[in-house]
């Protein structure tokens, strides 16, 4: 291998010139690395590849994905592929109104002081904004940013009372739309297929060879 | 970072910026489209296809790479392994994208027990990558026979007309259960799922949640599968074959546990195959938008197993994927850009095709300029054009992109690009497998008690797939497929054998074709190519 443009890093402890302008992960791989259990996407969006790392000169550990973190010189660098939490257990569809139960289901929320150590999110959220939220019962501002959530766990790694806010999170999303109004076009959608409305002209349709079905769909235009 | 000739490069693209704003480029008449496809597209580029010497579908055309899969031995030394099952269900699901979790979740809410075996993590899949939205017929304006319309047009009429049927007409009720279970559509002011318009879609029909909708439609199914308590999870542990009984019908898997590195039997009354696509196979040398695990084993092993393909010579290029910066390359570059007005340009900053065509005429188009030495070069030798994002912060607004699209402005970011202000490098990514395994309507494959839904399945998208349904169709076919494998629970699977795997192996022989390639693939090598 040409080792020409390789800069050192310190990889899983271990001392080791790599090529620049990989990544964390492609770096492990290009050392022998089989990993497996920390990679999922390759595109930042599924959370498997967490990593914590140290830049030179740096006094601050940080944390990332391992997919798109960009290895530098004097870098070191760790996997946390994993890292353990609570899951509550519950039964959404058999609850009239979820979020009255928050209290019990993630009794651990209220324990936060809003210390901020899991402000650490490569997806850039402000969780202890979140989790404040929550306390809050402020539940839509809550759930404001955690579409970008991927789950990764690195916020519940940092917190010293072991709340996982991505857990946390994600039940107030399922709870809040059970409690939304059913959406009108839907509804009114589905009356409208019970009540067969499409169904003639569905099976008309369907039945055209391909040439009627191409000029029909020509005359249907855009709606 | 950009550097050298990229910079030097962009200084065109800036200079040509105001005169644009105001050039219009006409759609191309079908004919001119027809032969820029002909010329450009990877599909029909034949010296990359070849003809199938075994199999259900002998004589039928498909890649290089998929060939070589399908003619190949199995990886599985067959006459070593101990064929006595390790668990006992009645519904194994290969698979744990949005397909395999639905039709985990509605066969256990039929009553049967169930097993989810999947390659990685639960949820690493396709489906957590899927932005733009999905497709269902809710608005006024639109109706199930558009949508079958819209479908059937889009797949130039190649779709099967029962799945397309069931495909549009199960739509509004499983988007009602994904509400039911928790699932946050984004909604309009006065509470209706938010429709939006699309390429190829003649009625505002696209729901999403946000620019991440598959992740938040599987985080919530992930969430509910830890729900359920006849549910049993198996991560890391891909399946490498299937198991068939004395009749021929499937009857199991054998799985491969990747921590312990050994093999063991699942048997089930019913498999349903819902593994995903093809995108690592990187066909013809294309970068891919897909994860890690999509490496068609599906394909390849419900074929040894005497199921019959559809349309696997048909593949979705997205024309635009990341390019540079290369750690990113093939990573997709949503649509939605260009809907905002994001422009194609050439190395002399000109656009060449009216950005809003359909994929694959844009696709070859890029390809056209690049092979026509019209293509920006990056360090490593590597062409592409330059997709104009600055331009829609003029259009849309300061800071557009990044409420719109915060984890691709994010992404590009931590790499000092900023993409609101320069513009990104794209070429064709591989993106979606058109065809697959053919099923009917309840899933069902050509081989009793084996059921496939989601990508993998094929028959339903004909030769091109529309933005939004593949989302749909992972979860109607899931459910279908969930139900119908889950009504088998009574039966007898009967012997576990590997039968089918030794006639296919015998049948290669008596061929002479003997392949190197090992299959199904699992996990695609890692290659260096940035030296
Ligand atoms: C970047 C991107 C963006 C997209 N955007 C959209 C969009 O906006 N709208 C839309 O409709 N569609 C979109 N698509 C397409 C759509 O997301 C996928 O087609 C769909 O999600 C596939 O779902 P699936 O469940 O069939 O497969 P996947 O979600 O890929 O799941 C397959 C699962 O099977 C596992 N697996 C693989 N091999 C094995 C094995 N041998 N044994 C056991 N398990 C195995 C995988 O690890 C994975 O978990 C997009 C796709 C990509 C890649
Ligand atoms: S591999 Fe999915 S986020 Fe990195």
């Amino acid at each position: 291998m040409n080792l020409a443009n390789s800069i050192t890093i310190e990889l899983e402890g271990r001392k080791i010139k790599v090529p620049e302008g990989l990544t964390v992960i492609e770096s492990l791989w290009d050392t022998g690395h089989d990993v497996k259990r920390g990679v999922g996407c390759l595109s930042g969006l599924c959370g498997a590849c967490t990593v914590v790392y140290l830049e030179k000169d740096s006094k601050k550990v940080r944390f990332g994905l391992g997919c798109q973190k960009v290895i530098e010189d004097g870098l070191i660098v760790i996997m946390l592929p994993y890292f353990p939490s609570r899951v509550a257990h519950y039964l959404l569809t058999s609850m009239d109104s979820p979020l009255q139960h928050l209290a019990e289901i993630y009794s651990e929320l209220y324990t936060c002081n809003d210390c901020k150590a899991c402000n650490v999110c490569p997806e850039w959220i402000d969780v202890a904004r979140v989790m404040k939220a929550a306390k809050d019962e402020d539940y839509e501002t809550a759930t404001n940013h955690i579409t970008d959530c991927i789950m990764c766990g690195l916020c519940a790694s940092r917190c010293p009372k072991g709340i996982a806010p991505q857990h946390v999170a994600l039940f107030i999303q399922r709870a809040l739309v059970v409690e939304r109004l059913f959406p009108p076009n839907l509804h009114q959608r589905l009356s409208e297929m019970e009540s067969l409305k499409f169904e003639q002209e569905l099976a008309r349709v369907a039945a055209m060879g391909t040439d009627e079905l191409e000029s029909y769909c020509h005359t249907l235009g855009e709606a | 970072m950009y550097s050298g000739a990229m910079s030097d490069a962009i200084e065109k693209v800036n200079a040509t910026r105001e005169r644009r704003k105001l050039e219009q480029i006409a759609l191309l008449p079908e004919e001119a489209a027809q032969k820029l496809l002909n010329s450009y597209h990877p599909d029909y580029r034949e010296s990359a296809f070849r003809n199938l010497r075994v199999g259900v579908n002998c004589g039928a055309r498909t890649t290089h790479e998929i060939a070589d899969l399908l003619e190949s031995f199995s990886d599985l030394d067959y006459t070593k392994i101990d064929l006595r099952p390790e668990y006992d269900t009645d519904v194994l699901v290969l698979g744990g994208g949005g397909a395999g979790a639905t039709a985990a979740l509605f066969a256990e809410s039929n009553g049967a027990r169930v097993m989810l075996a999947t390659k990685l993590r639960l949820g690493n899949s396709n489906t957590i990558m899927a932005m733009g939205g999905m497709q269902v017929s809710v608005d006024e304006r639109d109706s199930p026979v558009r949508h079958y319309c819209d479908t059937m047009a889009a797949g130039k009429f190649a779709g099967r007309e029962c799945l397309v049927k069931a495909l549009v007409n199960d739509g509004p009720q499983i988007v009602k259960w994904l509400l039911d279970i928790g699932v946050d559509f984004d909604r309009d002011a006065i509470g209706n799922l938010l429709t939006k318009k699309a390429g190829g879609i003649s009625a505002p029909r696209l729901i999403s949640i946000g620019d991440h909708t598959g992740l938040n439609i599987m985080k919530v199914l992930k969430d509910e599968i830890g729900m359920r308590d006849s549910i049993e999870v198996s991560e890391f542990t891909p399946a490498v074959e299937l198991t068939t009984n004395e009749a021929g019908e499937c009857n199991g898997a054998v799985l491969f546990d990747l921590g312990r590195k050994r093999h063991f039997v699942v048997r089930a009354k019913a498999v349903v195959l819902a593994t995903g696509g093809s995108g690592r196979l990187h066909m013809q040398g294309f970068p891919t938008s897909n994860n890690f695990g999509a490496t068609g084993d599906a394909l390849v092993i419900a074929y040894r197993a005497g199921a019959r393909l559809e349309g696997v010579d048909s593949f979705q290029y997205h024309p635009t994927g990341v390019m540079f910066p290369e750690h990113m390359v093939g990573v997709l570059v949503t649509e939605a850009i260009r809907s905002l007005g994001g422009h194609l340009l050439n190395a002399k900053g000109e656009r060449f095709v009216n950005e809003l065509e359909t994929r694959d005429i844009c696709a070859a188009a890029v390809i056209r300029e690049c092979e026509n030495g019209n293509g920006v070069m990056t360090r490593s030798g590597k062409g592409g054009v330059w997709l104009d994002t600055p331009l829609i912060e003029e259009i849309s607004g300061k800071g557009v992109l990044r409420k719109r699209f915060p984890s691709l402005y994010r992404h590009l970011m931590r790499v000092k690009i900023d993409i609101s202000k320069q513009p990104l490098l794209v070429f064709p990514t591989l993106h979606y497998q058109n065809g697959g395994i053919l099923i009917d309507k309840n899933g069902e494959t050509t081989v009793k008690n084996l059921f496939v839904a989601g990508e993998a399945a094929g028959g339903i998208h004909g030769r091109n797939r529309v933005m939004g349904n593949a989302l749909l169709d992972i979860f109607v076919f899931g459910k279908r497929s969930g139900l119908a494998a889950s009504e088998k629970r009574f039966n007898d699977p009967g012997k576990v054998t590997l039968t089918h795997v030794y006639s296919y192996y015998n049948m290669l022989k008596s061929l002479r074709i003997s392949s190197v390639a090992k299959s199904p693939t699992l996990f695609p090598e890692f290659i260096v190519n940035k030296l």
